[in-house]
C-alpha cells in the first residue's frame, strides 16, 4: 500500500520546498557574502576578522563561557539529577516536570528577573551594602559574571533532564554492589556513574554548549556593549554598519559549531538505539 | 551524609531556576513607580497597568496571531511530511528529515538575517508576512517531530484494513490516521505556539517600525522603562506558558512527545 515512492516524495514536498527556498537558500546566499568581494572569491574575511582584536576578544569570550556554563552545569546537574532519582518514581515525575517548566516561560522574561536581582539598587546590592560588606553598591549587571549566572539560568535545566534519565537508565543494583564492596563515593563517581551516564552527559553538554554560545537576549540584556557575544556582535555590526560581511563570518563560525554538536549527539543516539 | 548534600543541591537548584520568577512576580505588586525588591507596599496596580499600556497590548495581539499562524501552517506543511517518512520509503528519506529540521541547527539570528536580506527586501514582503516566514520554518521541524512520533505508535495496518474495506486512501487518512494523531498534533500545536510566542532572535531584524512582536518590545522597553510594568507582564506570560502546558501534560500527557 506504501510502496508508490512517488506519493512519498509528493507529500514531503511541501515542506522541502519551504524550508529550501524560504530558509537554506537566503542562509547559504548570506555564508556566502562572507567569501565573496567585487573581485572574486576570497578567505581574507576570515582573516581579518581572526586579527581583529575585539572580534578575537569576543570569539574567546563565547568560548568561554560555552564551555564555563557547560562545566558548572554538569557538576549541578549530576548532584542535582543523583538527588532526583534518590527521591523515588512517583516524586522523579513531579522533579522533572519542574525543571521542564522553567523551559516553556520566556526567556525574556527569565533574563529580566535578573535585572531586579543584580542591579545597583538589586536585591544582593542591598545585601551587600546592608551588610556592611561595600561601601557603594557591587557593580553587577554588564558583566561576563551576570552574563554566566543569566545562561546557566536558561540551559541548566537540559542538563539536569538529560543527566535524569541517563540516570534512570543505570542498573539499580551497581550503585549499591560498589558501595558493598568497599568503594568511597569519589570512586563510585569516576568509576562507576561517569562512566555509565557518560552519553547523557555528552547529550546534555553539547545542548548546553550550543545554547549558550549561540544564546542572544541574555549578553544583550545582562551584558549589553560590554560584554559582547557572537551574537550580540552580529547584531551590532548589522545593526550600526550594515557590515554583512562579519556577519557571514560569525554566521559561519556560529552555524559549524552547530552542526559538529548537533552530529555529535545525532551519533551517540542512533548507536543507542542500534 | 551525601544523600544531605544532594539534596541541598537539588534544593539550591529549583531556587535558582524558579526563585527569580518569584522576585519579578513580587515586584510586580508594588504600588510605588520603581522596580524594587522586597517592593513598596503592596496594591495590583501594575498587573492592571500592563493592560492598559497600547504598545504591550499592540505586539501581544500580534504575538498571538503570529503564533497560531506560523504553527498552523508549520503543521499543514509538517504533517505530510512526517506522514510521508513514517510510512513510505521516500528516496532519500534521511536527506528529506535533515532538510526539514534543519532550522533548529542554524541560529535563528542568523535565518532572521538572511530572510529579510534576500527574501523579504527583494521580494518586497510586509513586516507580518516576514515574520510568518520566519516562524513557520523554525517551528517546523518541531511538528515533523512530534507527529512523527504520534504516527510510529500507530500500526499502519489499520489504514490497510480500512482500505480494504473500501476507504479510499484519503478517506483513510482522514477518518482513521488523523483522528488517531489528534493528541500529537494538539501537543504539536502547543510546542509550536509556545517557540513562536517567546521567540525572539529570527524576528529581531524582521520586525518593523510599528509592527513588532512581545518579546522584541518587552527588550525595547527594558532600555527605558523603570517602573514595575515589564515585571508584572513578565509575570503574567510566565503564568499563561505554565498554565498552557500544565493543562496540556494533563490533557495529552506532553511530556511523551518532548
Amino acid at each position: 500500500m506504501f510502496a508508490d515512492r512517488r506519493i512519498g516524495l509528493a507529500l514531503a514536498a511541501p515542506a522541502l520546498l519551504f524550508v529550501g527556498l524560504a530558509f537554506l537558500l537566503p542562509v547559504g546566499i548570506l555564508l556566502t557574502e562572507g567569501l565573496r568581494t567585487p573581485a572574486g572569491w576570497t578567505l581574507s574575511r576570515f582573516t581579518t576578522f581572526f586579527t581583529d582584536p575585539l572580534a578575537l576578544e569576543v570569539t574567546f569570550r563565547t568560548l568561554r563561557l560555552g564551555f564555563g556554563v557547560t562545566i558548572m552545569s554538569a557538576i549541578i546537574g549530576y548532584a542535582v539529577a543523583l538527588a532526583v532519582i534518590e527521591t523515588g518514581p512517583g516524586n522523579r515525575a513531579r522533579m522533572t516536570a519542574l525543571f521542564i517548566l522553567p523551559l516553556m516561560i520566556s526567556p525574556v522574561a527569565r533574563t529580566y528577573a535578573w535585572i531586579v536581582l543584580l542591579g545597583r539598587t538589586g536585591l544582593i546590592n542591598k545585601a551587600v551594602v546592608g551588610l556592611g560588606l561595600s561601601d557603594e553598591p557591587l557593580r553587577l549587571l554588564f558583566t561576563e559574571t551576570a552574563v554566566f549566572i543569566g545562561l546557566l539560568q536558561l540551559f541548566l535545566p537540559l542538563m539536569v533532564l538529560s543527566l535524569t534519565s541517563a540516570l534512570e537508565n543505570m542498573p539499580a543494583d551497581v550503585l549499591p554492589a560498589a558501595r558493598v564492596l568497599g568503594a568511597g563515593w569519589l570512586t563510585i563517581f569516576f568509576r562507576v556513574i561517569l562512566p555509565l551516564t557518560r552519553e547523557g552527559l555528552i547529550v546534555g553538554g553539547t545542548l548546553v554548549f550550543t545554547g549558550a554560545v549561540t544564546a542572544y537576549i541574555t549578553p544583550a540584556v545582562l551584558g549589553g556593549a560590554k560584554v559582547l557575544m557572537l551574537e550580540t556582535l552580529l547584531y551590532q555590526r548589522v545593526s550600526v554598519a550594515n557590515d554583512i560581511a562579519t556577519a557571514s563570518v560569525i554566521a559561519a563560525i556560529l552555524i559549524a559549531m552547530s552542526i559538529a554538536t548537533h552530529s555529535l549527539i545525532r551519533r551517540i543516539t542512533t548507536r543507542r538505539r542500534a | 551524609m551525601m544523600r544531605m548534600l544532594g539534596f541541598a543541591a537539588l534544593g539550591l537548584a529549583l531556587i535558582f531556576l524558579l526563585g527569580p520568577f518569584l522576585i519579578i512576580a513580587g515586584a510586580g505588586f508594588s504600588s510605588g513607580d520603581l522596580l524594587v525588591f522586597p517592593p513598596q507596599g503592596f496594591s495590583l496596580r501594575w498587573y492592571g497597568a500592563v493592560f492598559e499600556i497600547e504598545r504591550f497590548r499592540e505586539s501581544f495581539v500580534l504575538s498571538m496571531q503570529l503564533a497560531v499562524g506560523s504553527t498552523v501552517l508549520a503543521l499543514l506543511l509538517g504533517v505530510p511530511a512526517a506522514y510521508a517518512m513514517a510510512r513510505y520509503q521516500v528516496p532519500g528519506g534521511e536527506w528529506i528529515r535533515t532538510i526539514v529540521t534543519a532550522p533548529v541547527i542554524v541560529p535563528a539570528i542568523i535565518a532572521g538575517l538572511a530572510l529579510l536580506r534576500y527574501t523579504v527586501i527583494p521580494l518586497g514582503l510586509p513586516v507580518m508576512a516576514a515574520l510568518v516566514l520566519g516562524h513557520t520554518a523554525l517551528v517546523a521541524p518541531y511538528a515533523v517531530r512530534v507527529v512523527t512520533v504520534s504516527l510510529t505508535h500507530l500500526r499502519p495496518d489499520v489504514e490497510e484494513a480500512a482500505v480494504l474495506l473500501g476507504a479510499t486512501r484519503t478517506g483513510a487518512f482522514f477518518k482513521v490516521v488523523l483522528p488517531n494523531i489528534r493528541n500529537g498534533m494538539m501537543a504539536a500545536f502547543i510546542l509550536g505556539f509556545i517557540t513562536s510566542f517567546n521567540q525572539v532572535p529570527v524576528s529581531l531584524f524582521l520586525t518593523g517600525p510599528g509592527v513588532t512582536t512581545l518579546p522584541i518590545d518587552m527588550l525595547a522597553a527594558m532600555e527605558f522603562v523603570y517602573d514595575p510594568s515589564i515585571a508584572a507582564l513578565s509575570t503574567l506570560l510566565a503564568l499563561m506558558s505554565v498554565s498552557i502546558v500544565l493543562i496540556a501534560e494533563r490533557v495529552l500527557g506532553l511530556s511523551r512527545y518532548v
